[in-house]
């Protein structure tokens, strides 16, 4: 599978996923933005050396996805691809960082090896977390709680504009990807040359179309901003609190275990 | 180029997305007024898209056996001007963040500042607009793109180090980090600005009027406004820097942590308890002396920074007059 045709199954995945009535699902995007930031603030916030602890919050990930209805394995999976990145710079702390901390029978264990750990697990915990959110909750709710907040509307338009067109240029650079494709004899990358001509192609098309795109919402009675209010009842309910309030505490007991229960 | 959510700490991570955020919501209104009337908004929209798109066709980098892709920054400049720009890749960096996991929520401001600000409202303006006056040969937009790419990527990649180290997450020393980074973005620079000129190149023959200078560049920028905006940028950077370093001064797992551990290894009892944590950082906080040079060498870098690239740019500029009047 080309790498377009993977980033649509996400993007298709994405949509499926925050339809469905899950429990996770059926909450405001408000308090699951809230507990998200509130999640990444407690992880992140966690010293480096302090690997077990830090192993504690992957119950986080694990207690939402099943209110979301999706397998951990599923989500741990997607996550693996922030590892090439964080694995190019974790590699460094044990080279530099040389210091015994104790020992497993000869091999001993040094704090390099225990801060490279502990960046991994940062790097795979903020990738989980962030992908339920946006599994269980979809673009279009994520923005327009965005705007609830503040986000000045031109940008809440667009990225809708942009999660919308999202798809259908990608299916059109398929398109023309597969075109070139069947004439290239398996050659995966484009000279400089064809490729500016390529995209070159592809942006004036783009361009083209935004342009009967913006006629028919003028048509349509567009001012400048999307109107986002159109779900009925964008109101918090009884059960967006006890969300919010449980994952408070669930998180405050996941940040401080040791020093509770020392 | 993305900063990662591992890397850095939350101090790190509400410096940067405070001042992203203030960046932003300027440019979001620079943008609303400056375009009321035109169709940009969609076009920002779709430009996003595309932009996404087009990071999924490699080109092959002449000369080596490797490809590449592009990041679009400066191609998003040229076509919408710096605000809107700016605001389209925001956009773009915050979809990449929540779909394919490419940096994270809290690093998106470390992000935005990266990537969208060197590019759009320092490289671009400083260099490309003040070089190219379209139609422009095909040799002089190659050449004028690729420095406007390694400038802006340049910038970034030393953002990126100074969050990082920052931070205090990683071990790499300062200067070795940036010894890795560098060369790197270089190169991606260079190949950057090659496939961005070949896409301006193709777009100024067959739809010349899609080029955002050509369009309203005239009646919008004037010159005058130029030398406030350095004057800004210089404020700003100052702030950041002093900023920066007052974090990492601040912040009980930051840089002393990593470079003290790296002379000595013995100072490593941090970490243990929230009341040890307190401590150390009111402790730090209020040593404003130690810190003082932490802070001074912030400031300096950025300014040789600025210098540097003003220098190029000014370099450039008077040549370009001395030719003219010969």
């Amino acid at each position: 599978m080309s790498k377009i045709e993977k980033a649509l199954t996400l993007l298709y995945s994405i949509e499926a996923g925050s339809k469905t009535d899950a429990i996770y699902q059926s909450l405001h995007a408000g308090p699951k933005l809230i507990v998200t930031f509130l999640f990444l603030f407690a992880m992140l916030s966690m010293p480096v050396l302090n690997l077990v602890n830090l192993i504690l919050f992957f119950l986080y990930p694990i207690v939402l996805s099943s209110l979301a209805e999706t397998t951990y394995a599923n989500v741990f999976k997607r996550s693996l691809i922030v590892l090439p990145f964080v694995l190019f710079i974790a590699v460094f702390n044990p080279i530099f960082d040389r210091e015994v901390v104790f020992q497993i029978g000869n091999l001993g264990v040094t704090d390099g090896w225990i801060s490279f750990f502990s960046i991994i697990f940062r790097g795979l915990l903020s990738v989980q977390a962030l992908m339920i959110l946006v599994y269980g909750t979809g673009v279009n709710n994520i923005s327009k709680s965005l705007h609830n907040v503040g986000v000045p509307a031109i940008f809440i338009t667009q990225l809708l504009l942009l999660y919308r067109y999202l798809f259908v240029l990608l299916q059109e650079t398929l398109s023309m990807k597969r075109a070139c494709d069947s004439r290239n004899y398996g050659r995966e990358s484009f000279p400089v040359k064809f490729w500016g001509t390529f995209i070159a192609q592809l942006l004036i098309r783009t361009i083209d179309r935004s342009d009967r795109i913006h006629k028919a919402m003028l048509s349509r009675g567009f001012d400048g901003s999307i109107p986002t209010s159109a779900r009925k009842s964008w109101k918090w309910e009884r059960r967006d609190y006890v969300f919010l309030v449980s994952q408070c505490v669930f998180l405050l007991g996941l940040r401080y275990f040791f020093i509770l229960f020392r | 180029m993305h900063v990662a959510d591992a890397l850095i700490s939350p101090a790190v991570a509400i410096t940067a997305g405070l001042v992203s955020g203030a960046i932003f919501v300027y440019a979001s209104k620079k943008t609303k007024k400056e375009t009321a009337s035109e169709n940009i908004v969609p076009l920002m929209g779709v430009m996003g898209a595309f932009i996404f798109a087009a990071q999924m066709i490699n080109f092959s980098i002449p000369g080596t056996g490797s490809s590449g892709h592009i990041v679009g920054g400066v191609l998003l400049c040229t076509l919408l001007g710096p605000w809107a720009a700016f605001v389209t890749l925001s956009s773009v960096l915050v979809l990449q963040c929540l779909l394919f996991a490419d940096g994270g929520l809290m690093a998106l401001g470390c992000n935005i500042f990266n990537m969208g600000f060197w590019t759009c409202l320092i490289a671009y303006p400083l260099i490309y607009k003040k070089l190219i006056h379209y139609p422009s040969s095909a040799g002089r937009i190659l050449w004028v793109s690729i420095l406007t790419c390694v400038v802006g990527l340049l910038l970034g990649a030393v953002s990126v180090t100074i969050e990082t180290e920052a931070s205090g997450i990683t071990a790499l020393p300062i200067g070795k980090f940036l010894l890795f980074l560098i060369p790197i973005h270089l190169l991606i620079g260079i190949g950057e600005g090659i496939a961005t000129a070949a896409v301006i190149g193709v777009i100024q023959k067959l739809r010349p009027e899609l080029l955002f200078q050509k369009n309203v560049g005239d009646i919008e920028y004037k010159k005058p406004k130029i030398k406030k905006a350095i004057l800004a940028f210089v404020i700003a950077a100052l702030v950041i820097g002093a900023s920066f370093s007052w974090v990492a001064s601040s912040n009980p797992d930051g840089l002393e942590w990593s470079i003290s551990k790296l002379l000595n290894g013995n100072e490593l009892e941090n970490g243990t308890s929230i009341m040890h944590d307190l401590s150390q950082n009111v402790v730090n906080t209020t040593a404003i002396i130690p810190d003082y040079n932490l802070t001074l060498s912030g400031i300096i870098g950025v300014v040789l920074m600025v210098l540097i690239a003003w220098g190029v740019t000014g370099l450039i500029q008077f040549k370009k007059t001395v030719a003219k009047k010969d």
